[in-house]
């Protein structure tokens, strides 16, 4: 008797605690938690950028490390917290409790917390690794900041949508490249043979091209002149798709999501009363969306004129 | 004679749904003229071609080989396009952009057998011409085409600005600079090559040395940033028309459809189908569909 009441104790205690750090629900806690982590996560960055200078590193070498360390005591315990506190998220019968948390384990964020924190570890092990790539891990704390932060994931959602047009857009740069980079190679590899010597280096050069407008070599005949310049339009060209296919997919992204809303602010104003948990369902709407309150009030607005336009 | 084969080899080769072999046959193709095109690339670094050469040869015959029976087989089967004509498809392919790729992309090799002589360099050139084979099988870049086709008016602006801006600022340059770097702005044709690297790239190959100069390269500098501007809204515009254009075809099929009130597995194909040829995203669909449904309520 006594041991099942302590282990529902348990229970709660990490059903809260996994409350606390997935911050689905609205708590003061759990927003401290998620400052907390941000704040120290910048602290990190700022570290690891001033530390590069030699002169703060010298002055100020040992506060470095102190701090260091203090980080990453924290992000071991937030760690080991949540792969502890992730078997709540599956409760069904038949979950095992390793299911939430080999989900959490694998995920992009897991993988970010284990290999930003666990190379310190390792340096202690084996103190004769390399510093440089152990600098390189400690820089992937940043990372930990996109979890609460959707601008990303709209990124990758946006991105993933429109995949088949940026994919068309890069074979397009691939085709080209192949192309250009073979012909000038015949055209000018015998004039410039230091520049054009194989079609890999002239790939360099058109990769410049595209960038950057200009390949740092001048054509020197005339075939390669008009080649170099179509190559450069096409640089403006390729620019302009990409950029073309991004604003689309944003518009498009931004526009399902008002349609979204819309039909779910006329379902709630459907029935002319807007209930308590009605108004936090559309709150909590609207946050996981990213939308402006001038946006969700023009929605309102134009729905409620809808419904008493008949009437 | 072999109408059945025929038939069945066209949907092979052009990508017939019901041809599962049909999928083979295009990654068969692709990975053949990927091979190819790595080899051409690998075979113009001197130290690979003085160690592999006999293997390059070798590997340009049998491609050769591959894609004139390729070629063979397409002008053969696309006999069975039109019923009662067999000519007529046949033209068709060979006189479309495909065909002619396919025809100059190949040909050459045998030129080259029967005329020795030949410039070499014309004929690596139409060897690469191979790679274009390629464009055939992605549907996404066809849509690239036909959204920059529909704003070709907008364009055809774009580009007679651009024409403008390089012929202004370049005569502009040759007068304010031809006497002090003749070298480079000596003529007008070559002040141009000047005003182009600057409008794309925003800084000249060539610096100016006079005052005068100097406004002219910034104006032409920002010149490029109005241009890549302009070519960017024309562009993303095109590409939202495109996407509204094929999302109100859809949701007029999808309002029919669901005009009955009963979804029949025919219809629900020809949405799936129609969802793929658009490439509308699953999540985009489903929007709709919710829309669709409520709008009918209401």
């Amino acid at each position: 008797m006594n041991s099942t009441l302590e282990m529902s104790a348990f229970r709660r205690a990490k059903h809260r605690v996994f409350n606390i750090l997935e911050g689905d629900v609205a708590d003061p806690a759990s927003r401290f938690c998620e400052i907390f982590i941000a704040a120290l996560v910048i602290l990190n960055v700022l570290a690891i950028i001033l530390e590069s200078v030699p002169e703060i590193h010298e002055a100020a070498g040992a506060y470095f490390h102190v701090f260091d360390l203090f980080s990453v005591g924290i992000f071991s315990i937030e760690y080991l917290l949540r792969v502890w506190s992730y078997s709540e998220k599956y409760t069904g019968p038949g979950d095992s409790p390793w299911k939430g948390r080999k989900e959490y384990i694998f995920s992009f964020f897991g993988l970010v917390d284990f290999f930003s924190t666990v190379p310190f570890y390792l340096q202690l092990l084996m103190p004769g690794t390399d510093l440089r790539v152990l600098r390189m891990f400690r820089l992937l704390r940043i990372f930990k900041l996109s979890r609460y932060n959707s601008a990303m994931d709209d990124m990758f959602e946006a991105i993933k949508s429109e995949k088949d047009s940026f994919s068309s857009a890069l074979f397009l740069l691939f085709i080209s490249g192949l192309l250009f980079s073979s012909l000038i190679y015949i055209i000018e590899g015998h004039d410039q043979p230091e520049v054009f010597p194989s079609i890999p280096a002239a790939m360099h050069w058109f990769m410049l091209t595209i960038i950057s407008g200009w390949g740092n070599v001048d054509p020197v005949t005339f075939p390669g002149v008009v080649l170099v310049i179509i190559t450069q339009i096409l640089a403006i060209a390729l620019a302009a798709i990409l950029t073309g296919v991004v604003s689309t997919a944003y518009t498009t992204q931004v526009a399902r999501r008002e349609a979204l809303y819309e039909m779910e602010i006329r379902e709630v104003l459907a029935d002319g009363v807007v209930s308590e948990e009605e108004a936090i369902k559309l709150k909590n709407m609207q946050a996981k969306y990213g939308m402006s309150d001038e946006q969700v009030e023009a929605i309102a607005a134009q729905v409620r004129a809808e419904k008493d336009l008949p009437e | 004679m072999f109408e059945q084969q025929k038939t069945t080899l066209m949907e092979i080769l052009e990508g017939s749904p019901s041809q599962p072999m049909s999928r083979y046959a295009e990654w068969l193709i692709s990975t053949v003229v990927l091979v190819n095109c790595s080899a051409v690339i690998l075979d113009s670094v001197p130290e690979i071609h003085a160690v592999h050469k006999d293997f390059f040869h070798e590997l340009e015959f049998w491609s050769v080989m591959f894609f004139t029976a390729e070629y063979l087989m397409r002008v053969w089967s696309l006999g069975a396009k039109y019923a009662g004509d067999s000519w007529k498809g046949r033209r068709e392919y060979m006189f479309s952009a495909f065909g002619l790729v396919d025809f100059f992309a190949t040909m050459p090799y045998y030129l080259h057998v029967f005329f020795p002589m030949l410039d070499l360099r014309i004929l690596r050139v139409l060897r690469l011409l191979r790679i274009l084979k390629l464009s055939k099988y992605n549907s996404a870049l066809q849509d690239l085409f036909s959204a920059v086709y529909s704003e070709r008016r907008a364009f055809g602006s774009a580009a007679f600005l651009l024409t403008i801006a390089t012929i202004v600022s370049a005569s502009l340059m040759h007068f304010a600079e031809g006497h002090a770097q003749p070298e480079h702005f000596g003529t007008i044709p070559h002040s141009i090559y000047w005003a182009i690297v600057t409008i794309t790239s925003g800084f000249g190959n060539v610096e100016p040395v006079t005052k005068g100069g100097e406004v002219i390269a910034l104006l032409t500098g920002f010149l490029g940033v109005c241009m890549a501007a302009i070519m960017t809204g024309i562009v993303a515009s095109a590409f939202a028309n495109q996407m509204s254009r094929k999302k109100s075809a859809y949701q007029a099929q999808l309002r029919q459809v669901l005009a009955d009130d009963v979804v029949t597995d025919a219809e629900k194909d020809a949405l799936k189908r129609l969802q793929i040829q658009f490439r509308l995203s699953d999540k985009e669909v489903q929007t709709m569909m919710d829309q669709a449904k409520a709008g009918k309520k209401s």
